[in-house]
């Protein structure tokens, strides 16, 4: 399979491709991006967008009233000005009379709400809330959760209960979660292994995706060119095809690798640029298995690519063509995804046995869950198998595509070349 | 023993015989002309004694063993439509050419720019092909197509495309290839430049080859009746002449074909006594272009043709 013309093929590619500006650009920019879009979703959490929120708030009842200024006076969004509240006590009918009187500043954006805390809440906790959007989800959670905690000491101020009674009474539930291995018994966990799950399908789906596109154009450009008539006077068309996706497969494993550079360095150094308390899990063994697998299902996806682009003769008729293959990527992504919330899925389970979506969920699943071994060699094992099935048809479509011109091939055609004998 | 033998390929695509049980021989050391017009099968032919096509039938027999990477190693082909990688550099491509037929190292290096100072390219050796004219491309082609050395050198119409000083350098290194003992194979439909260059000729017509040999040889057979004439003057008189057969004005000179061999040094006569400037008279002699036309025109396409040459 390899000789001195297919190692010719194979450098050419790399050559070309990685001395291209995209590659070098991609190469280094892909961790910044991932940086910027996980810095960017930190941030859309951290900043509600609810600075400069103005509420009037009338309370029937004075204690509850004092007990708020107070309470609100030591939260940090009133402190540093986010939040301007303005206090009344009233009775219910002035708060009708007021609330007819001020309705407009809610509409002209005077105020951002008005709240009402009736006396009767001290029983049942209900409290009326006026304002122009009722899905003000960021307002409302900060004020309960202060009026909650009014409501609670104002509750059991006159009933002889001691502040430490209180106090456990006013704090919620802590989840502490541990994930339970085989082999290494009870570690705590936090989110850091849902984010590298996050990470290892965002970047096997980015890279094969590009890499596809790639080797997808490539094919159409030697097509088109009529470049590959020369070339298949000189070798057969298994050894350019063979050439191409492992030069165009070790570019990408290549790139990967410098792409999870950072991570590994950042994970195995334990460098405090992670937030307190993140916890990621991560041996090597995963990441030489994440590359392996990766390597892997380049050679698969970037075959079918192959045969795809030679069937079209133009980048257009291509990219609508690959499509059922761009399926072949997302779908498994998608059921990593669902992987986020429930790691032990089934269909996640499943999905990594398969033939192509096994390349893309088991690396996923194996950061989250303890994968056993025998599921490895299964999805090894039917990765290989894919290859080995995949390639013969592959590559005639290959052959004979690559010189086919005129208009685009029919599915009958096709299959009418799969079964060509030579 | 043949250099090169074609034995009955054929190839159908779809309802379309291409190629249709096309044999013919190609001797050592000559240059070899695939003639036709366009449409005739010569691309495909040329295709399938490359690999390229897998022929449906017949087999191309290479110094008398069947073609297989060996000749593919040892070979050096420019097809019709030229093809070259866009993005690299011309150095780099040549490179690349070489090596996939087993050539690397500086004595390719050094030859490719030999070649590319002959063709005048040398400080173009680092653009990139797409930076290059068409004309320049070409050349680019060729010498991808002869670096690695080759015995065999299977050219798909090199001259389409090449303004004239470039066609003359073509055909000179052409000749300087053969005079190296290298077989040159090259299918065009441009009568001129094979009858001028070929030693021998296959001539393919609706994917059939209907006459193979040496130039010499058909010429002969096919020209006893045939004059070629240059001359200054007015020849109208003979049209409708008794003794003449045909006349074709083929540019750079005509064709008579009389109806008798015996009558040619009547027609000399003829010419002279009508004050005709005779500047050359090649009795026995028949263009390529004339046997060519006399073997693939159809009745219908002759009688338009001859309307038009007499008007």
């Amino acid at each position: 399979m390899f000789n001195t013309r297919v190692f010719a093929v194979l450098k050419r590619e790399l050559r070309e491709r990685i001395m291209t500006k995209s590659f070098i650009i991609s190469t280094l920019a892909m961790p910044l991006i991932m940086v910027l879009l996980f810095g960017f979703q930190y941030l859309m959490l951290s900043m509600e967008g609810d600075a400069g929120t103005s509420i009037f708030i009338a309370c029937e009842n004075d204690a509850v009233t004092k007990g708020l200024k107070e309470e609100f006076s030591k939260t940090s969004w009133v402190k540093n000005g986010d939040y301007t509240l303005t206090y009344r006590s009233m009775s219910g009918e002035e708060f009708e009379t007021y609330f007819a009187e001020h309705k407009t500043d809610i509409l002209n954006g005077k105020v951002t709400g008005i709240l009402f805390i009736p006396g009767s809440a001290m029983k049942d906790k209900k409290v009326k809330f006026y304002s122009k959007s009722t899905k003000n989800l960021t307002v409302e959670r900060k004020l309960s959760r202060v009026i909650n905690l009014v409501f609670i000491n104002n509750y059991f101020a006159d009933k002889g209960i001691s502040k430490e009674d209180i106090l456990f009474a006013r704090i919620n539930v802590d989840f502490n979660t541990f994930k339970v291995t085989k082999s290494e018994g009870v570690k705590k966990e936090s989110g850091g292994n849902l984010a590298l799950a996050y990470v290892f399908s965002f970047l096997l789906y980015i890279s094969l995706v590009m890499m596809g596109a790639w080797v997808l154009n490539s094919v159409i450009e030697e097509k088109t060119n009529r470049v590959c008539e020369v070339i298949l006077s000189s070798l057969n068309a298994r050894e350019l095809m063979t050439g191409k996706i492992i030069g165009s497969a070790l570019t990408g494993l290549l790139q990967m690798t410098i792409w999870l550079m950072p991570i590994v360095v950042v994970i195995g150094f334990k460098l405090p640029v992670l937030p307190t308390g993140f916890i990621v899990d991560l041996d090597a063994w995963q990441v030489l298995y994440f590359l392996l697998n990766y390597f892997i299902g380049l050679i698969t996806f970037l075959g079918l690519y192959a045969s795809v682009g030679a069937i079209f003769n133009n980048a257009q008729e291509a990219q609508s063509g690959a499509m059922p293959l761009l399926m072949l990527i997302i779908i498994p992504f998608f059921i990593t995804m669902s992987m986020i919330t429930s790691p032990t899925n089934t269909l996640a389970e499943v999905s990594s046995l398969l033939p192509f979506s096994s390349i893309i969920v088991m690396p996923a699943r194996m950061t989250l869950v303890d994968v056993p071994l025998w599921q490895f060699i299964l999805s090894f094992i039917v990765n290989i198998g894919t290859i080995v099935a995949l390639f013969p048809f592959a590559g005639k479509i290959y052959r004979i595509g690559i010189l086919r011109t005129g208009k685009k091939p029919k599915l009958k055609e096709i299959i009418k070349w799969i079964k060509f004998q030579y | 023993m043949y250099a090169l033998e074609v034995k009955n390929l054929s190839k159908t695509f779809g309802d379309v015989k291409a190629v249709d049980n096309a044999s013919f021989f190609v001797p050592e050391g000559s240059i070899f002309g695939l003639i036709g017009r366009n449409g005739a099968g010569k691309t495909t032919t040329i295709r399938m004694m490359m690999n390229i096509y897998m022929p449906d039938n017949g087999e191309v027999i290479l110094r008398g063993t069947t073609v297989g990477q060996e000749f593919r190693n040892n070979v050096g082909y420019l097809p019709e439509e030229r093809g070259l990688y866009k993005k690299m550099k011309v150095l780099d491509l040549l490179m690349f050419f070489a090596e996939i037929k087993g050539k690397t190292g500086e004595a390719v290096k050094k030859k490719a720019l030999e070649y590319l100072k002959k063709f005048s390219l040398s400080d173009r050796k680092n653009a990139k092909i797409e930076d290059l004219s068409k004309g320049n491309q070409q050349k680019i082609q060729f010498i991808a197509t002869i670096l690695h050395d080759p015995d065999f050198i299977i050219l798909d119409e090199p001259f389409a495309g090449l303004d004239p000083i470039n066609t003359e350098l073509l055909k000179e290194i052409i000749l300087q290839l053969k005079r190296a003992g290298k077989v040159i194979i090259f299918s065009t439909h441009l009568m001129d430049f094979a009858e001028r260059m070929c030693d021998h000729i296959a001539m393919i017509d609706n994917g059939k080859i209907i006459l193979n040999g040496s130039l010499k040889e058909l010429k002969e057979s096919h020209g006893q009746r045939n004059i070629s004439l240059k001359y200054d003057g007015d020849i109208s008189f003979l049209n409708g002449h008794p003794m003449v057969d045909k006349i074709t004005d083929f540019g750079h000179a005509t064709g008579i074909r009389v109806k008798d061999p015996a009558q040619i040094q009547e027609l000399l006569k003829l010419l002279i006594q009508n004050d005709v400037i005779v500047k050359s008279f090649n009795a026995n002699e028949i263009s390529l272009q004339e046997i060519f036309i006399e073997q693939t025109v159809t009745e219908e396409e002759a009688v338009k043709n001859n309307e038009v040459q007499y008007v």
